[in-house]
């Protein structure tokens, strides 16, 4: 049986490689992001209330509204974990006894095939996606013009979703390639073809959730996914003066690696971190409390 | 002996280990909601709830205001002041939440004629015509209860309520 919204919430993990991997970015987003666990504690974070009754009604009210599958809730955490479920061929076990010391990254090379630049960009691009996708699931369209939409959407960039934001624009995009990774996917997606797009492993997972009646139409909501959001990327990188050694250098105060070794270093985090499934659940339990909240 | 002693020490370790895995850990105090919310046929929001997007237009006007979520029954703005979230406005359609409805009974208070009440120690909810909830949360300390109470009137309030009435035509 799948989990209750209380239990994925409260399963959230407080100390792990992708919790370390997360606030290493700090130094992107001072003091923005909070590892904030368990449902009730979530509740009484984002609210502020402290009545016990008050409590029990909203948690309630939560539970209602993620268990109405009509709500879109539970279609939006399925897509956070199946765009982060690609390649976690390490996994938590042969990590799990390595928590609290340096993780070598040489012990792991011959278990990790860095992506080619296309894979790479795709795989960011479909990422994206799964941004938008799931966040008009959590939230509906907010307001009545396509300015009121990206307004809520940018404004959404705050705690969880704007960590996860940064992950992908570092973890995705300046590690495995580079300060100029998004004129990259800019040249990727527009010399793409739609028999490419379908080859692509992620795309096969999620294809079914994009909007659009055809690959072709997918790949053109892709497209705009992309452009909507290419200069809050753009903005972050040049505001912070982000650079892939700088991310990295973060990275290395808990795994031992090499210079020269940055796409190995991007593979391993790949495999071996859920950020999207971690941030994800934090997103969604914080819009359904709020609304939770307002229903009661 | 110490060879015994150390046998019998690691099967009382298993059998420890074994009891404390079995024991069920106690009940969630959302169980029982769980439980209602999974029978067969049970929804959270009334297919009759008003599509969220008919309520923007009854939101304050104000550039300090951004929308935030949108589903049936339901929509919601941020108010923000020098970039700092100071609360959440919302609008939900209360059809068949006999529950949420049944806290205006007792309500002694009213703005702009309509019934309200403090709900928790961040919250005031105003409800019109038995039908749809205006609420306006606190999320700053500097965000009191008098401030909650002047921006449920920056709504347009007759304007839901007309809504209200006709909605109750509607269904007659």
């Amino acid at each position: 049986m799948s989990k209750t919204i209380y239990e994925l919430v409260d399963d959230l993990p407080e100390r792990n490689l992708t919790i370390f991997a997360l606030n290493s970015l700090d130094f992107v987003i001072p003091g923005q992001w909070q590892n904030l666990t368990g449902f009730e504690n979530t509740i009484r974070e984002i609210t502020g209330e402290t009545d016990e009754a008050i409590i029990q009604q909203i948690g309630d009210r939560a539970v209602w509204l993620y268990n109405d599958k009509s709500q879109g809730y539970q279609q939006a955490l399925w897509l956070y974990q199946t765009i982060d479920r690609a390649g976690s061929a390490l996994g938590s076990a042969a990590l799990a006894n390595k928590v609290g010391e340096k993780i070598p990254l040489l012990g792991f090379l011959n278990r990790l095939t860095p992506k080619a630049d296309r894979a790479q960009t795709l795989d960011l691009s479909l990422k994206l996606v799964v941004e938008i996708v799931a966040y008009c699931r959590i939230n509906g369209i907010p307001g009545d013009s396509i300015g009121d939409f990206v307004a809520a959407l940018v404004d959404n960039y705050t705690g969880p979703s704007l960590m996860r934001m940064s992950a992908l624009v570092c973890f995705d995009g300046l590690i495995p390639l580079g300060t100029n990774f998004l004129s990259q996917v800019e040249t990727t997606l527009n010399n793409l073809s739609p028999k490419a797009l379908e080859d692509n492993e992620s795309y096969q997972r999620i294809h079914d959730s994009i909007p659009g009646n055809s690959t072709t139409g997918k790949l053109e909501f892709i497209n705009r996914s992309f452009e909507s959001v290419q200069g809050w990327m753009g903005d972050l990188v040049r505001d912070r003066d982000l650079t892939a050694e700088k991310v990295a250098d973060r990275l290395s105060s808990f795994i031992d690696f090499s210079e020269g070794k940055l796409d190995y270093l991007a593979a391993f985090l790949d495999v071996s971190t859920n950020y999207y499934e971690h941030t994800g659940i934090q997103t969604l339990a914080r819009s359904l409390i709020e609304r939770a909240v307002a229903e009661i | 002996m110490p060879h015994l002693q150390k046998i019998l020490a690691s099967f009382a370790l298993a059998f420890l280990l074994l009891v404390t895995a079995c024991s069920p850990s106690p009940p969630s105090r959302f169980e029982q909601a769980q439980q209602e919310s999974t029978q067969p046929k049970v929804t959270a929001v009334s297919p009759e709830a008003k599509a969220g997007g008919e309520f923007n237009r009854f939101f304050p006007q104000s550039k300090d205001v951004v929308f935030s979520q949108e589903k049936r029954g339901f929509a919601q703005a941020k108010l923000k002041q020098d970039g700092k979230e100071m609360a959440t406005l919302s609008i939900v359609d209360l059809n068949d939440n006999s529950a949420a409805i049944a806290k205006y009974e007792d309500s002694l208070e009213t703005v702009a004629g309509y019934p309200v009440v403090e709900v928790g120690s961040t919250g005031t909810g105003l409800l019109i015509d038995n039908r749809f909830q205006v609420k306006v949360l606190s999320r700053d300390p500097d965000f009191s209860s008098s401030d909650r109470r002047l921006w449920l009137e920056k709504f347009d309030l007759a304007g839901l309520g007309n809504m209200a009435v006709a909605t109750g035509e509607e269904n007659e």
